[in-house]
Parts: structure tokens; sequence; C-alpha cells
């Protein structure tokens, strides 16, 4: 039998994904995170569609809708993600919002637009930010796929 | 597979809460957010056509020769010699933090309010330079609020490009708001 020898970085490593507290940590962070940036969003809505407005991805119709629904359901799934009450079903839609929050900053990045990112409120748009704020998306991404996967169903 | 769509149930039915309760604290916002989208541009010249259609039409100042953009140098010397108006285009809470000395603030963003408080001062002399400026030379602030108030009557506009950055960038004095 062919038995590898476990690294000592990689048994670090499984023993910190194992921890009984790492689910609920992660669980916490990303709550904490999308609580964060809900909050920051729905006291400046037009801010937030300005910065929306940036990526030339939506009509105007849909601009000032997604300003207004987008912060109270990023701040229930983070809320739900912190309580643990159907935290699978927000896990599940955190990936979605950073699958999507990926696609648009990615795209933005090809076509060499220098957005507002407007995550966390609005600011000056900025190439640099704007790969930092894709790697977050990458980050949460795989963060919220881990709770999927190992959350337990309620 | 019965998981799964038990959770995007979920999801469906906090996705259609969160946009119930955003629309609802819209209503009761001071200026609720129009359920179509306008940009800067957009905005600030439906603020202009409101100030427009409060105020009589005013004569047309008479024109003075300046140039189109002021340097650093020319800038420094109509701020140094308390020449004309100096107006900062950028949000209030930025110019309580921090403008130029005896620069007034006439915000892209909150144009009404901000007209209705330097109006006086515009009035006094509508033959005055007025310089504008806001962050930096990639900020469109400045170029809209001369478009504003070229609008409204007034023709004297110049704008400083090198905006609040350049002008602290070079160690020049500041002032806060008291």
């Amino acid at each position: 039998m062919d038995k590898r020898k476990e690294t000592g970085g990689n048994r670090a490593m499984r023993l910190f994904i194992q921890n009984r507290w790492f689910l609920p940590g992660l669980r916490l962070a990303l709550g904490g995170v999308f609580l964060y940036a809900g909050t920051t969003k729905v006291i400046g809505p037009q801010a937030f569609a300005d910065s929306i407005a940036t990526f030339k991805m939506l009509p105007p119709q849909l601009i000032n809708i997604v300003a207004l629904g987008l912060p109270p359901f990023e701040i229930l799934a983070g809320l739900m993600l912190v309580s643990g009450w159907n935290a699978r079903a927000a896990s599940l839609a955190v990936a979605g919002l950073a699958f999507v929050f990926g696609i648009a900053l990615g795209q933005a990045l090809i076509r060499g637009l220098v957005v507002d990112c407007g995550c966390f409120g609005s600011g000056e748009p900025s190439t640099l930010k704007t790969w930092g704020s894709f790697g977050r998306a990458l980050l949460i991404l795989a963060g919220s796929l881990w709770v999927f996967c190992m959350q337990d169903t309620d | 597979m019965k998981t799964l769509r038990a959770d995007l149930m979920v999801i469906w039915l906090v996705a259609t809460t969160a946009l119930c309760v955003g629309l609802l604290i819209n209503q009761f916002r001071d200026t609720p957010l129009p359920l179509v989208y306008k940009d800067k541009a957009e905005r600030l010249q439906d603020s202009v056509q409101r100030i427009a259609s409060k105020e009589s039409a005013s004569a047309p100042a008479p024109m003075v020769h300046l140039p189109e953009k002021l340097s650093l140098e020319e800038f420094a010397s109509y701020v140094e010699n308390k020449r004309g108006l100096i107006l900062d285009a950028r949000p209030e809470i930025f110019h309580r933090l921090g403008h130029v000395p005896g620069a007034l603030s006439l915000p892209r963003d909150d144009f009404e309010k901000g007209y209705a408080a330097v109006k006086a001062k515009l009035e006094t002399d509508r033959s005055q330079p007025i310089v504008i400026y806001c962050s930096d030379a990639s900020c469109e602030d400045s170029g809209l609020v001369k478009k504003s108030l070229a609008a409204l009557g007034f023709s004297n506009l110049t704008l400083y490009e090198g905006g609040w950055n350049g002008w602290t960038n070079a160690k020049k004095p500041e002032e806060t708001a008291q």
C-alpha cells in the first residue's frame, strides 16, 4: 500500500480545517463581512447605484432596483450565517453573490473599466482596488462553498 | 436534491423580502431614489432646472478673459490675492475636513442645497471670476459644476484641474471648516 508521508504544513492545515471551531468561525467571518457590507450600502443607496453604473452591465431600469434590494439581502444573508439559521441556504446565496461580483469585477478588468467596487460603501475608483476586490470575491466564493458543503442541513 | 430545492426556496423568499424591505426603506428617505437610475450629469441637470425655474432670468455677466484651466501657480495667485470666488465641488464632508483657503463648498452631489448656501456670494458680483476644483484631474465634479453654473447664467468660470490632491501635494496652505 502506497502511503505518502504527510508534510508538516499539510498536517497543520488539515488539523486547522478539521477543528470543530473552523466552520462556525468561517460562518461568523462571512456573515460579519456581509452584515457590514450591506449596512454601509443601505445608508447610501445613491452612491451604491453610481458604483453599479460604473460596471456598465445593467440598464438604468435595473440599477436602482439592485441598489435598493441588494443591501437588505446581504444583511439578511449575513444574519442567517451568523445565527446559523438556514446557514446552508445563506452560504449558497453568498456564494452566488460572490460569483456575480467576481464576474462583474472580472469583466471590468478585462474591458479596462476603472470602477468603484462599492462593496463597502463608495470610494475612489482604481484598477488596483478592483484587483483586490476580485481576489476578495474569489476568497468569499471559496469560503461560502466550503460552508455550503460542510454545513449540516437544518 | 430535495435539500438543494429547499435551500433555493429559502433564498428566493429572502431575496423577495429584501427587495420589499429595500423599497419600503426608500419611501421613508428624505429624497427617495427613483426607480429608474439617472447618472450624475442628469441629476445635476435636474437640479439646475429646478433652480432656474425658481429664479428670474439674470442679465448675462460681462465677460472677463479667463483661461479654460488654471495651472497650480495661477490658481495659487487667485487664492493668495483673494481674487474672485473659489468653489469646492467635492462632497461637503471632504470640504469640512480640509479645503483651499477661502474656498466655498458647492458640492456636485448636493448642488441645490450648496447653491442656496453660496448664492448670495455668487450674486454679489456676477462678473467676478469663479474657479472650481474637485479632487484631481480624474474627477468630473468640477467640470459638471462649471457647466451647471454656466447654465444658470455665470460666464466667468474656470477650473483648477489639479484639485485638492494637486494643492496638498504642493504643500500649499489648508483650511478646515469651523
